[in-house]
């Protein structure tokens, strides 16, 4: 059995102005000590995910409507809300995006973190304080006995990243979740604080999600990937698999919407055009149709399930060896995902099944020339 | 590996911990307007503690000898009323009633919606609901005559008038540590602190509250100012202390109009004080919103 088994989990918001369709039923396991990154572009549900995990969706508007997250055997949406308080930050912690404003500015580290510490352990404020030296040292802080005493705010972002670290690892959690744990913060150090956080996952067999919508990140970091959209996973490999065979058309799109070192691989940039579909609307057909340009006709009515890039006996979930899974009716050709646009002798993109081709048609002329042809989401906003 | 490496350098403490209320004064410290409200607040404080060592004249009982005396009368430096008590006197001891239905009505109305706003802010939901709409309603009506009414009905006296001013005062104070305490439930560090395991108790106690108290401050000292004013407004009314001798600023003014055209400084100077003290705790109120930003921009 795997530490983390997130099985077709549906997040839904009841908003004023109508549902917002989150998380439309993925699955994913994570094995003890591995790290798995979560990719996609902004809104497709990666922090949704995450705080259905802690169970921490905003109330009463955020809910698990479907599925189960099973950590270490245990079913986290069943589970009643004291349980769930004792796990977390015991068996899961998660390290937020904004060092800025994550930390609590009118405690001190200290005050925050023998908090922690002696609210799950029978720990006394002694020991909890010395442990908290020992671990903001561990964390790379100079001077931990004196800086334990400082606000927030008199550290920079890097180092209170790193006092988030300290405190999220300081009970040895079993699964860390790190959401977006470097976007707020300098080029250079990022990467300090992304070495640190896997030498010290690593060093305490740490299982680590770490979401992020920059590749980059989770090529140095993550064993496996797996690749969201629009509330969708969409494909998931090992890492190296993926960056070598990318076979959805958005994973294509990614890589080549990035300017990569390699540029002679065939990596032209080709930018995804269009935005993400509004998830105010019960998803129909592949979520990614209206910008896609390998969809066939199919793609407008029928989702495509996630399933094994090539036949295999048995799916293998986890590790290096876990099986590669996509889900898209009509996967780019390796070929094709070199230079990221589709390259078979006459194939057009199907284009949408109503009314709004004949729009289209007209609109066409302008559109020619472009090396992706199809209509975005605005085209498609008019059929309301 | 770190208790062992310390010692041995003791020279950086970086920036050294000032605290956080004590960075918050600092800020204070430089801004001028708060300064001057400070001034201003200092010397209304000392004229209500002081009165009595300031001046040597019984605030209510005059002669009729010695009345309407203009400003500048040795002895009297701002004149004396129509009773012939000392006006310098009258404004003293008017500023002890001010400033202690002032505070006892902060206080109260601290008490009062402060518990109201943090039941709502910590339930939220239907409690929340109910609360709030009990609150818009008391919202709806003027200050003013929110307190005219509870005077009107408990009838005159001090501890009536504190209530009133009070009253007037608790539901802002509800809503905003209401909206305060909203807005922290969302915030990054309270959901971090429940993502390491931290109970409501806790969260409400530790990190919402002293987080929410911020504005709270703010709004309670520019409370004073409306006090001050709601007190010498129910006092200008007649509905100020029950004994009508009694030296406060509102009622000061009230019996002095008739004689407005003999006696103008019997409506000046009370009219001053009520001014210089109010515009005292805004100008500190406003300074402390911009010192105290819990979202310290460093
Ligand atoms: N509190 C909320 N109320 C309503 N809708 C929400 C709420 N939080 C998130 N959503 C919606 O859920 C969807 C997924 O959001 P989520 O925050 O998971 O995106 P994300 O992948 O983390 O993006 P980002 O990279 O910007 O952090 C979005 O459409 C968003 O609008
Ligand atoms: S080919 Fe079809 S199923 Fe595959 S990503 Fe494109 S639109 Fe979706
Ligand atoms: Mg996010």
């Amino acid at each position: 059995m795997a530490l983390l088994e997130v099985r077709d989990l549906v997040v839904r918001f009841r908003t004023h102005d109508g549902t917002i369709y989150a998380v439309n039923g993925i699955t994913f396991n994570l094995e003890a000590g591995e790290t798995l990154g979560l990719v996609g572009e902004s809104g497709c549900g990666k922090s949704v995910t995450n705080l259905a995990i802690m169970r921490l969706l905003p109330k009463p508007a955020g809910r698990i409507e479907r599925g189960s997250v099973t950590l270490d055997g245990v079913n986290l949406v069943a589970l009643p809300e004291a349980d769930v308080r004792e796990m977390r930050g015991r068996d899961v912690a998660m390290i937020f995006q904004d060092p800025m404003t994550s930390l609590n500015p009118v405690l001190t580290i200290e005050e925050q973190m023998v908090e922690t510490i002696v609210a799950h352990r029978a720990a006394s404020r002694a020991e909890a304080r010395k442990r908290a030296v020992e671990l903001l040292g561990m964390v790379g802080i100079p001077h931990p006995e004196t800086r334990l005493r400082s606000y927030p705010h008199q550290f920079s972002g890097g180092m209170r990243q790193r006092v988030m670290i300290a405190m999220a690892l300081a009970l040895e959690p079993k699964l860390l979740i790190a959401d977006e744990p470097t976007t707020a913060l300098d080029v250079t150090i990022q990467a300090q604080v992304l070495e640190l956080l896997q030498d010290l996952t690593a060093r305490l067999g740490t299982a680590v999600l770490l979401i992020t919508h920059d590749l980059g990140v989770v090529a140095g970091m993550a064993e496996r990937i797996n690749v969201m959209y629009a509330g969708f996973i969409v494909e998931t490999a090992p890492t190296p698999e993926l960056f070598a065979r990318p076979s959805h058309p958005y994973t294509v799109g990614l890589l080549h919407s990035i300017p990569r070192v390699d540029a002679d691989e065939g990596g032209e940039l080709v930018p995804i055009e269009g935005v993400p579909p509004d998830q105010r609307r019960a998803p129909v057909g592949c979520p990614f149709a209206p910008r896609c340009a390998w969809r066939v006709e199919a793609c407008w009515t029928d989702n495509p399930p996630l399933v094994p890039l090539e036949p295999v006996s048995t799916v293998v979930a986890t590790g290096p060896g876990a099986t590669h899974q996509i889900a898209c009716h009509n996967p780019p050709l390796p070929e094709e995902a070199r230079t990221g646009r589709p390259t078979r002798p006459g194939f057009v993109a199907a284009p949408p099944p109503d009314a709004v081709f004949d729009e289209l048609a007209v609109a066409a002329p302008d559109l020619e020339g472009t090396l992706v042809e199809f209509p975005t989401n605005d085209a498609r906003e008019g059929r309301r | 590996m770190t208790a062992t490496a310390t010692p041995a350098r003791r020279t950086a403490p970086a920036r050294a911990s000032r605290g956080l209320w004590r960075d918050a004064l600092a800020r204070l410290t430089r801004n001028g307007p708060a300064l001057l409200g400070m001034f201003f607040i200092v010397v209304f404080v000392l004229a209500a503690v002081l009165a009595p060592v300031i001046s040597p004249y019984d605030p209510i009982a005059g002669s009729l000898a010695n009345r309407l005396q203009a400003p500048g009368t040795a002895g009297h430096v701002l004149g004396t009323d129509l009773q012939g008590r000392d006006e310098l006197t009258r404004i003293l001891y008017g500023a002890r009633i001010s400033l202690q239905v002032g505070v006892i009505s902060v206080i109260m109305g601290l008490a009062i919606g402060g518990t109201l706003g943090a039941i709502a802010g910590a339930f939220g939901g239907a409690v929340d609901n109910v609360l709030m709409r009990m609150v818009d309603v008391l919202l709806a009506i003027p200050g003013i005559l929110l307190a005219i009414g509870i005077v009107a009905w408990l009838d005159r006296g001090l501890p009536q008038i504190m209530l009133a001013v009070g009253m007037t005062n608790a539901p802002i104070f509800a809503r905003i540590l209401r909206g305060s305490l909203l807005a922290l439930r969302e915030a990054d560090f309270v959901v971090a602190a429940r993502s390491i395991g931290a109970t409501p108790l806790r969260l409400l106690l530790r990190h919402m509250l002293p987080n929410a108290l911020t504005s709270l401050i703010v709004a309670a000292t520019l409370a004073l100012a409306t006090a001050i004013i709601d007190v010498a407004g129910l006092g200008f009314l007649g509905l100020g202390p029950p004994d009508p001798r009694t030296a406060e600023w509102g009622t000061m003014l009230t019996d002095s109009t008739k004689y407005l055209r003999e006696a103008p400084y019997l409506i000046f100077f009370p009219g001053i004080a009520i001014v210089i003290s109010a515009i005292g705790f805004n100008l500190l109120g406003d300074g402390l919103r911009e010192s105290l930003d819990p979202r310290l921009r460093r």
